[in-house]
């Protein structure tokens, strides 16, 4: 068996695997989902899911991965293969390496805008309207900058197609090209070292944000201070706890915020050595998430919009979604804050940091796939995931509906299903007992053993729920639409899962030979 | 803010905070970073 690359040092691993969890969902979503679900009463069902659901799933990624890892396997189909002795079983690990992928080659676009504007903001490039009191609502006041976005990535004129500008190409091919080269410098030489630095770096930024919020007043009303921000996320609303939605909004954000059922966990997991412990190290790697996410992420960019906007006009933005949020309010914000220039850099690099970790993590599964499965070396098999990421990004930056639809079948229900694939054949196929003794050797921490029957029982059935729950409110919406853009990344998904499936074939009759 | 906002903010902030110090504690007294 070739020798595998293994990560050079403990805190690597968890600045790496925290590097892969903390995302632009941790900034933009996590404070848009709560305020939209409840406020302080959401963070009942999101805890109550960490548990249940959050940090079974990472034991059981990583005790997966380490496991594949150990046979010479960095990705799902092998490790599949490995757990469950069926045909099947290397086809169904696909998923492991096609959900990445199609993730990350809208989500690089995305982070590549982050790029952009923190050059922006250090610039002063945005536009500057009137003061904030003479405009008659936030959307309206926001129109200026809702257009700069607009124009930014072509979406002005409706239509099919988009036309961005150029340099929002330009920002995409150098994001493209720095997540290569990282990639180029294997897992130990150079994902772990973008890590250790982009991720003390981003909770640095977090830091000097955060105090900023703390200490901001409204430019147009002095009874708005910080306590009326804090109080729009964390004001508790208990009714929402007996709304089915309400549960779904929380366990949905757990799995978008620890990275879960995408496979690149189990990819990062499959260079630690065989006996090293995982427990622990899965444990802090959710700790560092779940810190960004609810202490930074909670304050820096709402409590902000409702100092700025008041409460009437932070509702109106939080329901306008995460984009507007973080690429639209935030710019406002920005130009209207002491050091503007300064602190609007510092929050598009924050969010760079925690997108470009991630799209190294994203990326990485079919390096792995390359490398273990047809026995390429590091360089040629980043060379061709560059030539695939590259043709098969245009299609977010051009295609008008691209982005959500790929967005809905990889970054939403693929993910569930994944997941549930995942727990199935590691508790139920491989066998609970073996599955437990493979997350708990050379562990550094105790792992309660109610988890075993969470993971047997409580996680799995709760995955179902949701993945039902899901199918049920989405999938009719989702399927009536069939414009030509929608048809278009059907088609494109559709190919790409055909190649997949010959790649693993090929790759398997290879070994054989 | 009312009680409640505060209450969940406190929990809420310390629960994640004591997560991190948990575990990095673990770490850095019993095993040390390799």
């Amino acid at each position: 068996m070739k020798e595998r690359e293994q990560w050079g040092s403990r805190m690597g691993l968890i600045l790496a695997m925290a590097g892969n969890a903390i995302g632009l969902g941790n900034f933009l979503r996590f404070p848009v989902q709560a305020a939209d679900n409840g406020g302080g009463a959401f963070m009942i069902p999101y805890f109550i899911s960490l548990i249940i659901l959050g940090i079974p799933l990472m034991w059981v990624e990583w005790g997966i991965g380490r496991y594949g890892g150990s046979l010479g396997h960095g990705t799902a189909p092998g490790m599949f293969d490995a757990l469950w002795k069926s045909r099947l079983a290397k086809y169904v690990g696909i998923l492991g390496i096609f959900l990445p992928l199609v993730i990350v080659i809208y989500y690089t676009y995305i982070c590549s805008w982050t790029l952009a504007f923190s050059l922006f903001s250090i610039f002063g490039s945005y536009p500057s309207p009137d003061s904030i009191s003479t405009a008659s609502s936030a959307s309206e006041y926001l129109k200026p900058y809702q257009a700069y976005l607009y124009d930014f990535i072509g979406a002005s004129g409706g239509g099919t197609w988009l036309s961005p500008e150029p340099i929002a190409y330009v920002f995409f091919l150098i994001t493209l090209l720095a997540g290569l080269w990282i990639l180029g410098k294997g897992v130990s030489g150079g994902i772990e070292v973008l890590n250790k630095i982009a991720i003390p770096a981003l909770f640095a930024m977090g830091l000097i944000l955060f105090i900023k919020v703390l200490t901001l007043s409204s430019p147009t009303d002095p009874s708005i201070g910080v306590t009326a921000g804090l109080s729009f996320l964390w004001e508790p609303d208990f009714s929402g706890l007996l709304d089915a939605k309400v549960w779904l909004a929380a366990a949905g954000q757990i799995f978008f915020t620890l990275s879960l059922g995408l496979g690149a966990i189990m990819t990062y997991a499959s260079y630690v050595k065989k006996d090293e412990d995982i427990a622990l190290d899965a444990l802090s790697t959710a700790s560092l998430n779940e810190f960004a996410e609810v202490v930074f992420g909670s304050t820096i960019a709402l409590t902000s919009a409702v100092i700025f906007f008041g409460m009437p006009g932070a509702t109106e933005i939080a329901s306008g979604g995460a984009f507007k949020l973080g690429f639209i309010s935030m710019p406002a914000i920005f130009t209207h804050m002491s050091y503007g220039q300064f602190f609007g850099f510092l929050w598009f690099m924050l969010l760079f940091f925690a997108g470009l970790t991630s799209v190294v993590a994203l990326s990485q599964p079919v390096v792995a796939f390359f490398e273990d499965e047809f026995g390429w070396e590091r360089k040629r098999s980043v060379i061709v995931l560059g030539v695939i990421f590259f043709v098969s990004a245009h299609l977010p930056i051009f295609v008008s509906g691209a982005l959500d639809e790929m967005d809905f079948w990889a970054g939403t229900f693929g993910l569930v299903i994944l997941a549930l694939l995942e727990i199935i054949i590691f508790f139920w196929i491989f066998g609970a007992d073996r599955a437990w003794e493979e997350i708990t050797r050379g562990a550094h921490i105790r792992i309660p053993r109610i988890f075993f029957y969470i993971m047997k029982y409580v996680t799995p059935a709760f995955l179902i729920l949701i993945l039902g729950a899901w199918a049920y409110q989405q999938l009719p919406s989702v399927l009536a639409k069939g414009d030509t853009g929608v048809w278009v990344t059907r088609g494109f998904l559709a190919v790409l899962l055909i190649a997949h499936i010959v790649a693993v074939r090929i790759a398997w009759k290879r070994r054989r030979a | 803010m009312t009680a409640g906002g505060w209450i969940f903010l406190a929990l809420s902030w310390g629960v994640v905070s004591g997560f991190v110090v948990f575990c990095f504690y673990r770490i850095f007294t019993k095993i040390g970073f390799k």
